[in-house]
């Protein structure tokens, strides 16, 4: 069960996203803050266990618009609202396997429930995309061209007008800054807002 | 050197991790692993603009929802204030139709509510009551709104289904547009014009200018098979309604020499009549001793151009009619009487003093409005039918006393009302080249439907409306010919 998984969380984060969900709960067109709060670590959760993009963001998209309907039924019993999250994307993904007629089995074994562990990696994922938004703007353009977008160095020139040496230094540069960013502050994996 | 080879070592392994995404990270010089993770933890990262389109798509969705915020607590920089004339009705119709909720209202000690405030997806809209003492005036009052009310939604056809559901009708249906969204226009049962939408594409505004640019030079669409107005027909032909019609034909017989062209009973299981005054139709329709139609009386005032006014007034009393006004010269030039035949109808019997008894411009017969203010009613003609004003007399105290509107190939007379002249509800039919849009048309402008636009056995395609000012107007155009 998640709910017994130890989970490091401050009280009071808890406390405000306690607040956030039954703002939600109240006036769905609060939902947007619940979703900004969670879109990285769903996205990073769905996209380890499914390699393909397109389907990784059909089922983020999926899971979220799952989360909204289901949201009056949401009761608070202390576990982060991410981990619900991920217990939708779980259901999420394994109704896209049945429904592709696939073997269950497929799917990681450890589908239905998430370690502490799984949490941080995917906090840690979720801190990392975050990081790329805040890149100055050449620097993010490359990182999100090659790694978002899976596009060659060749293209990315051709793209943006640069020299392919230029763009291979600006991805140098983009992952330095991704590392020293995240160098600067390791352990706040809270800090995602 | 060195630097620059480090650089290409990070780009050949993080190619190996694209390439391989499951394979262990390469082992690489040192000074680069740590990026090499951070190129590893990259591998998933979303595309830049899923999630802004995932929130976005999230927005239009929860915009839908029913909960309820209080108006007060949301403020965005404008907010629309809608005057209706009966603001609980208008409430309870908005809750229906657009899923609204009330965050708050003030009731007057008369009953009437002074302020109210609703909540549709994430915006509060205000409304009140008519307050003519403090310039609150509805659209109901004024013949529509210059201003329409744009709601964002996330299934543009369920809510117009919804709306239609409550009461709502159809101004434009909803189509795909050229500027990305799915969007269709409905007038609310309180003379608001709301624009339903949803965003299917975004469109640059370059591609929309070329999009749209497009649009306006392609070829007229399709004529129709035949010339939407039957021969021998104008744009504009009163149909006078009235208990019973065949006394009325036999009144305009007696008065006007006037010839039956057409006798049958009409679609309500009353009469159905044409006749021609010389070179005009009238259409005459009702009840008769023989009918069990059962309606109501719906009279018209008509300025009937005659060779000899005195000989045909004197006529027209023969047959049953009372004097509004004996014969007289009037200042622009015709000698005129009026009477009331026994069914109600006003005849402005004339002469016209020039060269022919009929003046330049005008039929034998052309129809006659007394609204109380004149404005409102042209204003509607113009946006509804295309009409244009020709001539419009005002006195300095701005009340009109003659105007002539053109209608197509037509011409309608008004005077605003003033004793014996007042008001009445008449019946047009009115011939256009496209009764679909001459029908959202007067929609938008105000009026509310009759009938929609349908294509009926005889050839033409007709709908019907009622105007802000209670005259109705049945529009057609004829679309083939039928062989009887």
């Amino acid at each position: 069960m998640v709910a017994k998984q130890p989970h490091l969380k401050a009280s009071s984060e808890d406390a405000e996203e306690q607040l956030l969900v039954e703002a939600a709960q109240k006036d769905p067109s609060r939902f947007g803050e619940l979703y900004v709060n969670n879109f990285e670590r769903v996205y990073a959760f769905i996209a380890r266990r499914v390699g393909n993009r397109d389907e990784a963001q059909d089922l983020t998209s999926d899971v979220f618009h799952r989360a909204l309907e289901n949201l009056p039924r949401f009761e608070w019993r202390g576990v982060p609202f991410s981990a619900w999250l991920f217990r939708i994307a779980t259901n999420a993904i394994t109704d896209r396997f049945k429904r592709a007629a696939q073997e269950p089995s497929t799917l990681d074994d450890s589908s239905g429930e998430n370690s502490a562990r799984d949490f941080e990696e995917f906090d840690h994922h979720a801190r990392l995309f975050r990081l790329v938004e805040k890149l100055p703007e050449d620097q993010r353009r490359v990182v999100e061209m090659r790694f978002a977008e899976g596009k060659s160095i060749r293209e990315i020139a051709g793209e943006l007008g640069r020299t392919e040496g230029a763009v291979k230094q600006l991805q140098f540069r983009g992952l330095q800054t991704l590392r020293e960013n995240q160098g600067q502050s390791p352990k706040l994996r809270r800090s995602l807002k | 050197m060195a630097r620059r080879s480090l650089i290409e070592q990070l780009d050949d392994a993080v190619e190996t991790i694209l390439a391989h995404p499951d394979a262990p990270l390469p082992l690489v010089n040192p000074r680069i692993t740590p990026l090499i993770r951070v190129a590893a933890g990259l591998r998933s990262l979303p595309h830049a603009g899923f999630k802004a389109h995932l929130k976005s798509e999230l927005e239009r969705r929860t915009m839908m929802s029913s909960a309820v915020k209080s108006a007060a607590t949301i403020q965005h920089a404008v907010t629309p204030y809608l005057v209706v004339r009966n603001a609980a009705r208008a409430i309870d119709f908005y809750k229906r139709a657009f899923g609204a909720s009330e965050s708050m209202r003030l009731t007057d000690p008369g009953g009437r509510i002074g302020h109210a405030e609703i909540v549709i997806g994430n915006s509060p809209i205000l409304l009140s009551d008519e307050y003519p003492e403090f310039d609150a005036i509805s659209p109901e009052t004024l013949g529509g709104s210059p201003v329409k009310v744009h709601l964002y939604v996330d299934d543009v056809d369920a809510l117009a289904k919804r709306a239609i559901d409550a009461g709502a009708t159809v101004v434009r249906p909803v189509e795909d547009q050229f500027y990305g969204d799915r969007s269709g226009q409905f007038a609310d049962p309180f003379g608001y014009i709301w624009i339903l939408s949803t965003r299917k594409e975004v469109v640059s505004s370059a591609e929309m200018q070329r999009r749209f640019d497009a649009l306006m030079t392609q070829p007229e669409s399709k004529k129709s098979a035949a010339s939407p107005i039957p021969e021998g027909y104008h744009t504009l032909t009163p149909y006078l309604v009235v208990q019973d019609a065949p006394a009325l034909i036999e009144f305009v017989k007696q008065t006007f020499s006037a010839e039956q062209t057409l006798r049958t009973t009409g679609s309500a299981g009353g009469v159905h009549a044409e006749v021609r005054i010389a070179g005009s139709r009238l259409m005459i329709g009702g009840g008769s001793p023989e009918h069990s139609w059962r309606g109501e009386s719906r009279p018209a005032a008509l300025h009937v151009f005659v060779k000899d006014t005195d000989a045909v007034y004197q006529r027209a009393l023969e047959a049953g009619a009372v004097s509004l006004q004996a014969p007289v010269d009037r200042g622009f030039g015709e000698r005129v009487g009026g009477v009331k035949d026994p069914l109600g109808n006003h005849w402005y019997i004339a002469t016209g003093l020039g060269k022919s008894h009929v003046p330049e411009g005008l039929r034998t017969v052309t129809p006659f409005l007394h609204p109380l203010r004149a404005e409102p009613v042209i204003n509607f003609l113009r946006r509804a039918f295309g009409a244009q004003e020709i001539v419009k007399h005002a006195s300095p105290d701005g009340v009109v006393h003659h105007a002539k509107i053109k209608i197509g190939d037509s011409v309608l007379e008004m005077s605003e009302a003033r004793e014996p002249y007042q008001p009445m509800s008449s019946t047009f039919f009115l011939n256009v080249p496209d009764v679909d849009a001459a029908y959202r048309h007067a929609l938008a402008a105000g009026a509310i439907s009759i009938a929609e636009p349908a294509d009926q056995p005889y050839g033409d395609r007709t709908g019907g409306v009622k105007d802000p000012f209670g005259n109705q107007w049945y529009i057609a155009t004829h679309i083939k010919n039928v062989t009887p």
